[in-house]
């Protein structure tokens, strides 16, 4: 059964390509780009943040309006147009048809239209900073009435409020997550329908599985925002009340549906991440995935838990204290089920033969992080400490140590794990190291003094905190200046990534087809695969974590080896 | 450096204690953790060891151990579960006995504070609005003050640090809550909902006094605001 | 054009490709508007002055509408039977019918909107609102939403209907015919459930 090779244009190959590579790699590469404008904006804020009232280099004075816009539109981009298009869109495409034994997705063509729908979202968020009045500057969560006030602002001109960053800032999102809808459909029919011949359930790799699960959370919770985001642009650019209050509507319905989507959300993003952990531990161990079943049931048990717990986000809100004590309780007993993945991920390497590569160092890296992040959302989810820290740099702490690590060292792992396969060459180890160390090391560097900040009672979103005395006193500022001068250092550590990644792909040395010896079926396909990935196509025989069998000499026994 | 600002309410410290006891058990988490994380990478190095073992954790003696640590942290997710259900009543309840009434209006982008006039009620025609930029909520010591939070506007949020208590301000809709100071003194009240430009200049106090103090400051504001101011929500 | 693996891979459920993208499809619009219908109901319950609102939507209209949507639901099904035959020339005729149900309840909508906007109900409502029913505007607004995004999908399945049939003129992809006809069907739910909330109940 050979493949169909047919001759593509530039158009058709780069472009408006439909083959799963080229469009995962085009949503890395708009998720890189976007990567680096959503860590501009922090860049200008921390600056601000850490020397107020002096001219930032590259931007120069930062106002109030533009710093609320730039807050706000940072974790607009991070969660939208960062952590959705890397760990999902571009994970999901490239992975899924090579690690099924498949020859692309189940709909390329629909492939194709859900990035450039993203692309052109991009285009619109970003249009929305050279609109009159800016950027929106109300937060990434856009809580109305204040996001709801275009119509009022602008009143009667349609176009104006069109054209206003609230608008454009909703059209953004609304089309991102018609693209992202798009995708998840293709993920969900390819890996139940195209699975090579002895891919039964059970031998599918945990990403596989998790992108799918994370697929599907994404597409039950985003129906009420989608309403939701319609009735907010009508509010904006038609007049309608359905936020306001003096017209019978209701902001604490705003508020309900974006966390119903919200929270779920945070953990779309994060089973990609894990999945790509859960396939890098047991290759850099030699020693199977512990507990690959359980870790199944216990994600399928999170997605489940995942949608109930939504309104932590609103303990202060006004909600009605029963109905708190409910998601309190809900909020807290979810860190059973991650904690059980987590642990079975760092069960897998008791008893292994460990190989310190870079993959690994960034999977271990990601977990002790995380740890940080998961366990001070404990802290979180207990509603009456929430009632202190709800809007202080506690959360904001708290969700960049779950969010950085998931979204930045999870692509890390992935990217270097996956380089060989997706290029052909391999990238250099020493350079990847200082990139892991000094990451680590700059990011803590940034995050861990702010936990002490918001224990101070400081509040998020302030432009100036000069007339806040329980802030604007020592070691506060101090620790702003350092969380800074890391984020620089951060920023400035990606580019010996970017080095490494531009200046491996001109090596003329090539990979090995597989390099760290691993059990999954992408690394059967050649590097780079070619159009049709395999030929011929692999038939599977057993799970995909079959390392150090007792029987076998070799210490691993890829998934498409016949038992004997 | 202190980690939390001076509390100085009747509730704070329990919201403190429950902190101290959380952070028990995740710091008890986060060190054994690191060590099931990073010990195997030195004593299973594959300089060390050269063959892994097969284990699939399918097995109960290797799983037990992940059961033993899910029991664990289901033990102290109950134990923080009880521990806060308590103190979330406390504040998220008005107290029966209710000494002083006031209303706190939140509007872009000033704190507005509303007393309720000689004759102590809200709400009637003797009430005396405050509406002056970076003004003080006088309120005496040692009393429970019963607060009805409302926005003008758009959604801000009531902080008042030293007292450890945070509510939203949702435009039609009235909060109540209430707080008891203990101690004598000015303290921040911070806007803690993005609410446009001006949200950092949010800038309101409490001002807890004796109480002689602070009926001297009733009596004169009333005197000086006879007629009565009308109501504008 | 792309390589036909589907002779090397079984499908474990034992559904095909497009059959299962659009059961995915449905069940993400039905999340959709079941946000919408819960915030409606949510509402209805809070604010018994919207039964007496609802009370000026054209009851007849919406049933005539909930007819020939199910009318129109039957016709496709008819296509589907006969594209199964292999029979293009019938399913075409039978698409034509449903594809004139859905026209015609696009005109019986327009109709209706005509009316309603005429006595001052429109999506804003500023007659209602000047006169201080802010309540009463906010259920028009709703209303509005719902059945216009509804119909904006009526449209789409009706748009959906016309490229099949094009499609299938040399008797070819005559499996598409089934798929937009769950996709119609979908539409005809959702209508199901807005009828009784916004004609009925009152």
């Amino acid at each position: 059964m050979e493949n169909i090779h047919h001759k593509q244009s530039f158009w058709s190959k780069y472009i408006f390509s439909t083959d799963h590579k080229t469009i995962g790699t085009q949503y890395m590469i708009m998720g890189m780009i976007m990567a680096g404008v959503g860590g501009y904006l922090a860049y200008v804020f921390r600056y601000n943040l850490a020397f107020p009232g002096k001219s930032i280099p590259f931007y120069g004075m930062l106002g109030p309006q533009a710093y609320n816009a730039f807050v706000t539109i940072h974790g607009m981009i991070m969660v939208f147009w960062v952590g959705m298009p890397v760990l999902l869109s571009a994970f999901g495409n490239y992975l899924i048809p090579l690690m099924i034994g498949s020859d692309d997705m189940a709909f390329p063509t629909v492939n194709m239209l859900s990035f450039w729908i993203f692309a052109v979202s991009a285009l619109v968020l970003l249009a929305s900073f050279f609109v009159p009045g800016g950027a929106f500057g109300g937060g990434w969560t856009m809580y109305p009435p204040f996001s709801a006030q275009g119509y009022v602002n602008l009143n009667p001109n349609f176009f104006q409020a069109l054209f206003s960053g609230t608008s454009l800032l909703i059209l953004a999102v609304a089309l991102e997550l018609v693209a992202m809808l798009m995708g998840g459909i293709n993920f969900l029919v390819t890996t139940i329908n195209k699975r090579a011949k002895g891919m039964t359930a059970w031998r599918i790799p945990i990403i596989i599985w998790f992108i799918n699960i994370a697929a599907v959370i994404f597409m039950f919770s985003v129906g009420p925002l989608v309403a939701g985001a319609f009735m907010l642009l009508f509010d904006n650019i038609l007049g309608t009340g359905f936020y306001d209050p003096h017209r019978g509507g209701d902001p604490m319905l705003w508020e309900h549906l974006f966390w119903f989507f919200g929270h779920p959300e945070v953990y779309v993003l994060l089973l990609p991440s894990l999945g790509v952990l859960a396939e890098i531990l047991p290759v850099f161990s030699r020693k199977p995935l512990f507990a690959y079943k359980t870790i199944i049931y216990l994600a399928l048990a999170s997605a489940f838990l995942s949608v109930l717990v939504w309104a932590h986000h609103q303990f202060v809100a006004g909600i009605d204290p029963r109905m708190a004590t409910f998601f309190s309780i809900g909020t807290i007993l979810i860190s059973i089920p991650f904690a059980g993945i987590f642990l079975a991920f760092m069960a897998t390497l008791w008893g292994g033969s460990i190989r310190m590569k870079v993959p690994m160092l960034w999977a271990i890296g990601f977990i002790g992080l995380f740890l940080v992040g998961g366990l001070t959302g404990l802290f979180l989810g207990s509603n009456t400490f929430d009632i202190y820290a709800h809007d202080t740099y506690f959360v904001v702490a708290h969700f960049h140590y779950t969010l950085f690590p998931d979204i930045f060292f999870g692509f890390f792992a992935a990217f270097y794990y996956w380089f060989p396969k997706f290029s052909g060459k391999e990238l250099n180890a020493s350079l990847g190291k200082l990139h892991f160390w000094l990451t680590f090391i700059f990011f803590n560097g940034v995050f861990f003094l702010l936990f002490f900040n918001g224990l101070a009672g400081q509040h998020r979103r302030i432009n100036d905190y000069s007339s806040f005395s329980l802030i604007s006193k020592e070691p506060y500022q101090t620790f702003e200046q350092i969380a800074t001068v890391c984020a620089i250092g951060l920023m400035l550590t990606q580019f010996i990534f970017l080095y490494n990644f531009i200046s491996s792909l001109r090596k003329t040395k090539k990979a090995v087809k597989n390099p760290w010896e691993a059990t999954t079926l992408e690394w059967v396909a050649d590097s780079p695969p070619p159009h049709g990935n395999f030929n011929p196509y692999p038939e599977v025989y057993r799970g995909a974590y079959d390392y150090s069998l007792p029987d076998v000499e070799d210490d691993f026994t890829p998934q498409n080896i016949p038992k004997v | 450096m202190t980690i939390f600002p001076e509390n100085v309410s009747t509730y704070g410290q329990d919201i403190d204690n429950l902190f101290w006891l959380i952070l028990v058990f995740a710091s008890i988490a986060f060190v054994i953790s690191l060590f099931v994380l990073l010990y195997p990478l030195i004593k299973y190095s594959s300089k060390k060891v050269k063959r892994a073992e097969y284990i699939t954790g399918e097995k109960r003696k290797h799983f037990k151990w992940i059961t033993i640590a899910l029991l664990l942290l289901l033990g102290s997710d109950f134990v923080i579960l009880y521990v806060e259900h308590d103190t979330w009543g406390t504040i998220e309840s008005v107290p029966a006995k209710a000494d002083v009434h006031v209303g706190i209006i939140a509007r872009q982008w000033n704190w507005i504070f509303v007393y309720p006039g000689p004759d102590g009620v809200l709400g009637t025609s003797d009430d005396v609005y405050v509406d002056e930029m970076n003004s003080s909520l006088h309120v005496p010591v040692n009393e429970n003050i019963v607060f009805e939070l409302r926005s003008q506007d758009v959604i801000h949020s009531f902080f008042l640090a030293n007292a450890r208590l945070k509510q939203d301000a949702l435009p039609g809709r009235t909060v109540m809550r209430w707080f008891n100071i203990t101690k004598p003194g000015k303290y921040d009240i911070s806007c803690t909902q993005i609410c446009g430009i001006l949200h950092s200049k949010m800038r309101n106090y409490v001002l807890a006094e004796t109480l002689e103090q602070y009926k001297q400051f009733t009596d004169s504001l009333y005197n000086a605001n006879k007629p009565a101011v009308s109501i504008n929500k | 054009m792309e390589t036909k693996q589907h002779h090397l891979t079984i499908p474990v459920i034992k559904i095909p490709q497009g059959r299962l993208a659009m059961w995915v499809l449905i069940a993400g619009e039905l999340v959709i508007f079941g946000g919408l219908i819960c915030f409606y109901l949510l509402n209805r319950i809070r604010y018994p002055h919207w039964g007496e609102m609802a009370a000026h939507t054209n009851t007849f209209i919406g049933a005539l509408n909930t007819v020939v949507l199910l009318l129109s639901s039957y016709t496709i099904v008819r296509a589907h039977q006969a594209a199964i035959k292999l029979n293009a020339a019938k399913a075409r005729l039978w698409m034509t019918c449903t594809l004139l149900g859905g026209v015609m309840f696009l005109v019986d909508k327009s109709i209706e909107y005509a009316h309603e906007i005429s006595e001052g109900f429109t999506f804003t409502s500023p007659k209602l609102v000047a006169a201080g029913d802010h309540v009463g505007s906010l259920f028009w607004s709703y209303y509005y939403i719902m059945t216009g995004l509804h119909g904006a999908h009526v449209l789409a399945g009706m748009t959906a209907i016309f490229i099949v049939m094009m499609q299938i003129r040399k008797g070819n992809n005559l499996h598409r015919v089934e798929l937009v006809g769950m996709y119609w069907h979908m539409v005809d739910l959702i209508w199901i459930f807005l009828f009784p909330l916004l004609y009925i109940a009152k």
